[in-house]
């Protein structure tokens, strides 16, 4: 199967960013940060019209799990696109969007827009976690 | 010891971003950074003989039909009030508009802990500018609009 990838390569290019690619048997994958914060896309061999794109975060030790799954549950209902789950022992907390495309060439002039997306709903699953403690 | 350009640029690739650094004024050690970030071009001045400053600036493109300077520009004062820290230059004839902070951290080292703060800051400030551009444009396009039906009788 030929490098789907090549066309997330092209947005970050048009964005600006660095990346690395972490290809094995199973998945193509590209690494990047963007101001700071590191993301993922992924793709995987066996299945060419599954694309993911996402970002994990470490929950802080003091914040509780049942107020991270209800926020996080918030942020299921309202926003585009944005899955928010909690795993890893419920320690971590995962912001993917999974899409079904032709071609990762589908993605790339919306790169920006859904790299947008990922960083609002972070900012405001953890925004919302810091109200809930005051 | 590193300069303060390859400071801020080693900082800012490191946060994943492509920089590409011109010297505006190498007698004086006055540098420019390019980066883009959230589809927008970012520019730093960094000051060899003045680690303890720094700008950040970004410009926005007037649509064609938005380019009343006069009105602009009134704009962008009103604009500025709004956000102090936030200098508008109008260039281009009107067609575009800078937004600038001037930064005084202290420290080069202090200046990246605040960056993306700094940098969202600018972004809001100029994004807000061209919303009110706009917006004020297209209010008076439709004032006029009912203005001149009105004149013909057509109200």
């Amino acid at each position: 199967m030929s490098d789907h990838l090549s066309p997330i390569e092209a947005a970050l290019e048009d964005e600006g960013l660095f990346f690395t690619r972490d290809d094995d048997d199973d998945a193509f994958r590209v690494a990047f940060k963007s101001e700071g914060d590191r993301y993922f896309v992924v793709a995987y061999r066996d299945d060419p019209n599954f694309l993911m794109i996402g970002s994990g975060w470490t929950l802080p030790a003091e914040v509780d799990t049942f107020d991270a799954l209800d926020v996080a549950n918030v942020l299921n209902v309202r926003k585009k696109f944005v899955k928010t789950a909690l795993w890893e022992d419920e320690r971590d907390v995962l912001f993917t969007i999974e899409l079904c495309v032709n071609s990762a060439e589908d993605v790339r002039p919306n790169f920006g827009r859904l790299l947008d997306v990922l960083r609002d709903t972070a900012a405001e699953f953890f925004d919302e976690l810091r109200e809930d403690e005051t | 010891m590193a300069s303060v350009r390859e400071t801020i640029t080693s900082f800012i690739e490191g946060e994943g971003h492509r920089i590409d650094a011109s010297p505006l004024d190498e007698a004086e050690g006055v540098s420019e950074l390019l980066f883009r970030t959230r589809g927008q071009v970012f520019s730093v001045t960094t000051f060899e003989k003045n680690p303890a400053l720094f700008t950040i600036s970004t410009a926005y493109e007037i649509p064609e039909w938005a380019r009343e300077r006069g009105q602009n520009v009134e704009t962008l004062a009103k604009v500025n009030d709004e956000f102090p820290d936030i200098a508008f230059v109008m260039a281009h004839d009107g067609g575009l508009f800078v937004a600038t902070s001037d930064e005084a951290p202290g420290s080069p080292e202090n200046f990246t802990r605040t960056f993306w703060e700094r940098v969202a800051r600018v972004r809001e400030a100029g994004a807000r500018a061209i919303e009110e551009i706009v917006d004020r444009t297209e209010s008076k396009a439709a004032a006029e609009k009912f203005i001149n039906s009105f004149m013909r009788g057509d109200q």
